[in-house]
C-alpha cells in the first residue's frame, strides 16, 4: 500500500485526529508511486479522501444502501412484521403468497417473510462475527510473524500454508458434525478456517512497511518502537485488512447457506438463509417457487453488495487504482 | 529446474504430513473412535474396549497417526465400517465420475473465459463490457447450488430440455461421458460459476498487456488486429491462467460436492456427502487429505507450468 501522504518530514506533517498520516506539501514523491507531475492533493487525510473516493462510486454506495437494507430489514423488520417463528401450523403449509401472507408459508406453515428476516439476521451476525473473529486473529498473527521474522516467522507461515492446503468447506462441513448449533459455533467455525489470508496479507505489510523510507525516517528523529507500529505501521495495514473483513463476511455468509444448503445449519428453531434452501430442489419441482427465489435471492443480494462495497473500498484506499 | 522441484516435492511431502495431522488431530476431537458408529449408541462399555483394541482404537494417538500416515503412504486410506469397504477401493470407484465433472467444467471454463476477458479488455468500457461484468459479479456472488437451482427450474421443469438430476443408471465413468444429456447441467453449473472467477482475471490480465509496448510494436508493424490479438496478446495474457487453474482445485473439490448434491450425482462428493450424516470419519478423513494433497500438487504443478511456459519466470 503506497500512502502518497505518508509523512516525510515528520515535523510538517499535518496531524488529523483518528488518521494514520497526515500529507506534507511541496516535498516531491520519492518513489514512483507518488502521484504524478506533482500532483500533490490539497491538505487532507488520506481517510478523507478515500471517503470521498468511495462516495464517488455509484456501484460502491449501493452496494452499501442495499447493505443497510438488509441490516434493516432483518433486525427491524420483525418488530414492525410480526410473525409467528416458533409454532409450526400445519393448517396453513405451502400457502401460495396472499392471505395475509405476502410471501407464501412453507411446509410447516411459517410466514416466508418473517422466516427470510430470520434467516437474515443469522447470516447478518455469522458473517460480521465470523470476519472480525477472522481478523482479530490473523492481523495479530501475522503482525507478530512480520515483527518477529527469522526463524519463528517461518514455522509460523509454514503452519498458515498447511492449513491453507486444507480445502475450507471440506474441513468446515466436518467440524460442522458436531458445532454448529448456534450463531456463536457456527462462526467460530468458519473463522478458525478464514483467518489465514488476513494473516499473510498483514504479515506481507508489515514486511515491506518496516523496511520503508519513512519509518527509517521516524526512527532517525528519534522514533520508538511503539510510534512506529501505532503511526505507521498500524495505519497503513489497516486498509488491507479492512477491504478484505468485507471479502471475509461475503465468503463467511455463502459459507453459511453452503452448510444449511447441505443440511448442517443452525439447530432449529433459528434458521438461516441455507437452511431454507436446503429442500430447495423438492421445492421448484412442486411449484413452490415462493420458498426458493425470494430467500435465494436476497442471499445473492447481500453478498453482491459486500462484495461491491469490498471492491470499491479497494479502489478507494488503494492510491494507485485512485482515479485523478 | 530439477533439484527446485526436487526441493518442492520434498516441501510438499511436508505440508502434506501437516495437513494429515491438522485433520486427524481435529477428527480425533470429534469421535476418538468410530466404534459408536459401528456397534451402535447403546453398545456395552467391554463391547466397546474390545472392538477399539481389535481395530487399534486403544493405541494411543500419536501412534495411530503414525500408522495412518504410514497408510496413506501406501494408499490405504483406512476402511468404512458403513459402507464395509475399503476407503480406497471407494474412492478408485468414484474418483472418475467427480474428474469428469471437475475436468470438463474446468476445460469448458476456460474456452469460454480467455475470449470473453480479451473481448471485454479490448472493447473496455462499453455496454457489453459492463454487462459481463456485471453478470460475473452477481455469478460470483452466487452459491452455485442456487445457479443449479435457476437452471434446473429453466431447463429442466419449464424446457424439459435436460433431466433435473443426474438418473441412479449412470454408474460409470464410461457411462457420465456417453450421457452428455445426463450431465450437462451440472457441468454447465460448475462451468458457470469458474468463468465467474477466471475472466475477471483474464480481463485485467489482457488489459495490462494491451498498454504494453510489443502490442503497440505489433501494430506499428503493421500486423492486422486479429493477428495482434491472437498472435501476440492472446499467449501472453492467458499465462496467470495456468496459475490460475492451479489454485482452482480447492474450488473445484468444494464445487463438485455442492453440485453432485444438489444433482444426486454419484461421486466423491456425493460419498463425502453421505459420510457426514454417517459419521464414517475414515471416509471425513481420507477426502479432506486427498483435497489437501490436490491443493499442494496444484499449487505446484502451476508455479513448473508458469515457468515452462514464460520463459520470464525463473525457478530458483
Amino acid at each position: 500500500m503506497t500512502d502518497p501522504t505518508r509523512p516525510i518530514v515528520e515535523g510538517e506533517a499535518v496531524p488529523v485526529a483518528g488518521a494514520g498520516a497526515g500529507v506534507t506539501i511541496g516535498v516531491p514523491p520519492q518513489d514512483g508511486h507518488g502521484p504524478e507531475g506533482g500532483g500533490v492533493q490539497s491538505v487532507q487525510s488520506g481517510w478523507r479522501l478515500a471517503l470521498r473516493e468511495y462516495f464517488d462510486n455509484r456501484l460502491a454506495v449501493l452496494g452499501l444502501a442495499v447493505l443497510i437494507f438488509f441490516i434493516l430489514f432483518s433486525f427491524v423488520g420483525p418488530i414492525v412484521y410480526k410473525t409467528n417463528q416458533t409454532l409450526t401450523n400445519p393448517l396453513v403449509t405451502t400457502m401460495p403468497p396472499g392471505h395475509g401472507h405476502p410471501l407464501g408459508t412453507d411446509a410447516n406453515g411459517f410466514d416466508e417473510l418473517g422466516r427470510i428476516m430470520k434467516g437474515g439476521q443469522t447470516a447478518l451476525e455469522v458473517g460480521f462475527l465470523a470476519a472480525l473473529m477472522a481478523t482479530i486473529i490473523g492481523t495479530l498473527y501475522g503482525a507478530i510473524a512480520g515483527l518477529v521474522g527469522g526463524i519463528i516467522d517461518g514455522i509460523m507461515m509454514r503452519f498458515v500454508d498447511v492449513l491453507l492446503s486444507i480445502p475450507y468447506l471440506l474441513i468446515v462441513l466436518v467440524l460442522a458434525t458436531k458445532y454448529s448449533a448456534t450463531v456463536i459455533e457456527m462462526s467460530v467455525i468458519l473463522a478458525a478456517f478464514s483467518w489465514l489470508v488476513p494473516a499473510r496479507l498483514v504479515r506481507g505489510e508489515v514486511l515491506s512497511l518496516r523496511v520503508r523510507d519513512f519509518v527509517y525516517a521516524c526512527r532517525t528523529m528519534g522514533g520508538g518502537n511503539g510510534r512506529i507500529v501505532y503511526r505507521h505501521l498500524i495505519p497503513n495495514a489497516l486498509s488491507v485488512v479492512i477491504v478484505n473483513i468485507t471479502f471475509l463476511i461475503a465468503d463467511s455468509i455463502l459459507a453459511l447457506s453452503y452448510l444449511g444448503f447441505l443440511g448442517l445449519g443452525l439447530q432449529y428453531p433459528a434458521t438461516s438463509w441455507g437452511d431454507m434452501l436446503g429442500n430447495a430442489e423438492q421445492n421448484v419441482s412442486s411449484g413452490y417457487w415462493w420458498l426458493v427465489y425470494p430467500v435465494g435471492a436476497a442471499l445473492v443480494l447481500v453478498v453482491l453488495a459486500v462484495n461491491l462495497i469490498g471492491d470499491a473500498l479497494r479502489d478507494a484506499l488503494d492510491v494507485r487504482l485512485r482515479r485523478r | 529446474m530439477t533439484g527446485y522441484i526436487i526441493r518442492r516435492l520434498i516441501v510438499a511431502i511436508i505440508v502434506t504430513i501437516g495437513i494429515a495431522a491438522v485433520t486427524f488431530a481435529l477428527l480425533h476431537l470429534l469421535a476418538p473412535s468410530p466404534v459408536y458408529a459401528v456397534l451402535g449408541n447403546k453398545a456395552r462399555p467391554v463391547a466397546v474396549a474390545a472392538w477399539n483394541k481389535q481395530h487399534g482404537y486403544d493405541r494411543p494417538e500419536i501412534v495411530q497417526f503414525f500408522s495412518y500416515l504410514w497408510g496413506i503412504a501406501r494408499l490405504h486410506f483406512g476402511y468404512s465400517y458403513k459402507l464395509s469397504q475399503s476407503v480406497s477401493a471407494l474412492f478408485k470407484e468414484n474418483f472418475g465420475r467427480s474428474a469428469y465433472l471437475s475436468g470438463a467444467a474446468l476445460v469448458l471454463s476456460i474456452l469460454i473465459a480467455v475470449p470473453v476477458g480479451i473481448a471485454q479488455a479490448v472493447k473496455r468500457n462499453t455496454i457489453g463490457d459492463y454487462t459481463v461484468t456485471t453478470l460475473n459479479f452477481v455469478l460470483y456472488s452466487m452459491p452455485s447450488f442456487f445457479l443449479g437451482i435457476i437452471l434446473i427450474q429453466f431447463f429442466a421443469l419449464d424446457l424439459k430440455i435436460f433431466p433435473p438430476g443426474v438418473s441412479d443408471g449412470i454408474t460409470t465413468t464410461w457411462e457420465a461421458i456417453t450421457h452428455p444429456n445426463q450431465l450437462l447441467l451440472p457441468i454447465v453449473t460448475l462451468t458457470f460459476i469458474n468463468v465467474a472467477s477466471f475472466s475477471r482475471y483474464m480481463r485485467s490480465s489482457a488489459l495490462d498487456n494491451l498498454g504494453q509496448d510489443y502490442i503497440r510494436l505489433a501494430r506499428a508493424k503493421g500486423l492486422s488486429e486479429r493477428a495482434v490479438l491472437f498472435g501476440h496478446l492472446l499467449r501472453n495474457a492467458a499465462l496467470p491462467m495456468i496459475t490460475l487453474i492451479g489454485l482452482s482445485i480447492p474450488a473445484l473439490v468444494q464445487g463438485n460436492l455442492l453440485i453432485e448434491v444438489l444433482f444426486n450425482y454419484q461421486g466423491l462428493g456425493l460419498l463425502f456427502y453421505g459420510a457426514l450424516g454417517n459419521e464414517d470419519y475414515n471416509i471425513l478423513l481420507a477426502y479432506t487429505i486427498l483435497g489437501g494433497i490436490l491443493t499442494v500438487l496444484g499449487n505446484l504443478i502451476a508455479d513448473v507450468a508458469i515457468s515452462v511456459a514464460d520463459p520470464r519466470v525463473r525457478l530458483k
